[in-house]
């Protein structure tokens, strides 16, 4: 299945869940609303015609008005690739684990939660992850961090 | 170390008391330089360097230096890499569990001010003097065998130059 064939595979199975972004030639990258993630992310696996069984990555962004988590997805059996974006609020974001559909996801979600602030609904171990265990100074990955120690680089 | 401490008191007083305790601390000097023995702690490229430099071109032991997997048999520790926020307890806590007299390498830019990570990190320490005293700071990024070579050879003509009287445990 080529990327196009995807495409078309999803608009026509996944039409209320999915809105397609443009990404150019990467693979296809799609928006997800948070209160469906879990299911879509369900629907994906299980489907006998994508079989996304593989969790690549989980990645955070803060555009400065608006969070994102971004979610790599693979398929080892059907050869293919694709993203789901989840655009959260920028203050008390909340996103659901993932994790009972892809067990791997638990420590992207807590790096998720410790560097960006998004809360992870139904987590299991919402724990430091990557950051010294007494940590207090705020989310780090965060546009509007600052710490006392922490030199921006100048403008060039 | 108490009773080095002590020999000035005693030796002085003596007739050629003075060239007693030179050759001792001569020879007290020659040992401490010619064995530093350090504790393998590469946490970054410049471990790669470390390795070089340990391996048969350069050969760190005709300085008389050879990796100790253990603080407590180590005399010098060489911060060979970048060190992270979460790291520096652990590096102070191998300082710490060394046997005095310990020094310390200051390996690569990381060490020195943070390196590349100066600017935009949250996570690395700007400078592993924060944490533990530096005896020798080698510059580089990472430095070249032929840096850190030299700047062990600085450090050894140091120690050489250290007095009997200046010992004080810290």
């Amino acid at each position: 299945m080529t990327f196009d064939e995807l495409k078309e595979y999803i608009s026509a199975n996944y039409p209320d869940d999915m809105t397609l972004l443009d990404t150019g030639r990467c693979e296809p990258f799609y928006e997800v609303k948070a209160e469906k993630l879990v299911a879509v992310c369900k629907r994906l696996r299980d489907d006998e015609q994508l079989k996304f069984d593989y969790f690549c990555n989980l990645g955070g962004v803060d555009t400065g008005e608006r969070m994102e988590a971004v979610y790599s997805l693979a398929s080892y059996s059907m050869k293919l690739r694709l993203d789901l974006k989840v655009i959260l609020p920028h203050e008390n974001a909340e996103i659901d684990s993932v994790q009972e559909v892809w067990p791997a996801a638990n420590w992207y979600e807590r790096e998720l939660w410790e560097l960006y602030g998004v809360n992870v609904k139904n987590h299991n171990n919402l724990t430091r992850f990557l950051l010294p265990d007494d940590w207090d100074q705020g989310f780090p990955m965060r546009k509007d961090w600052d710490a006392p120690d922490f030199i921006r680089m100048p403008e060039l | 170390m108490g009773v080095i401490k002590k020999l000035p008191i005693y030796t002085e007083k003596l007739p050629g008391g003075g060239l007693i305790l030179t050759s001792l601390e001569t020879v007290i000097n020659q040992a401490q330089a010619k064995s530093l023995w350090y504790l393998l702690f590469g946490t970054a490229c410049c471990a790669i360097e470390l390795m070089c430099t340990g391996a048969s071109r350069y050969d760190f032991d005709r300085l008389g230096m050879i990796f100790r997997a253990t603080p407590r048999q180590a005399d010098l520790i060489i911060a060979a890499g970048t060190i992270t926020k979460k790291m520096a307890p652990r590096l102070r806590r191998l300082y710490d569990q060394m046997a005095e007299p310990r020094r310390v390498i200051a390996m690569g830019g990381c060490t020195i001010k943070g390196g590349p990570f100066y600017y935009d990190s949250y996570s690395v320490e700007k400078g592993i003097d924060h944490i533990v005293p530096v005896d020798m700071y080698i510059p580089g990024c990472p430095p070249r065998p032929e840096s850190l070579l030299e700047g062990c050879i600085h450090l050894q003509e140091k120690i050489k130059k250290q007095k009997l009287s200046d010992w004080q445990e810290k």
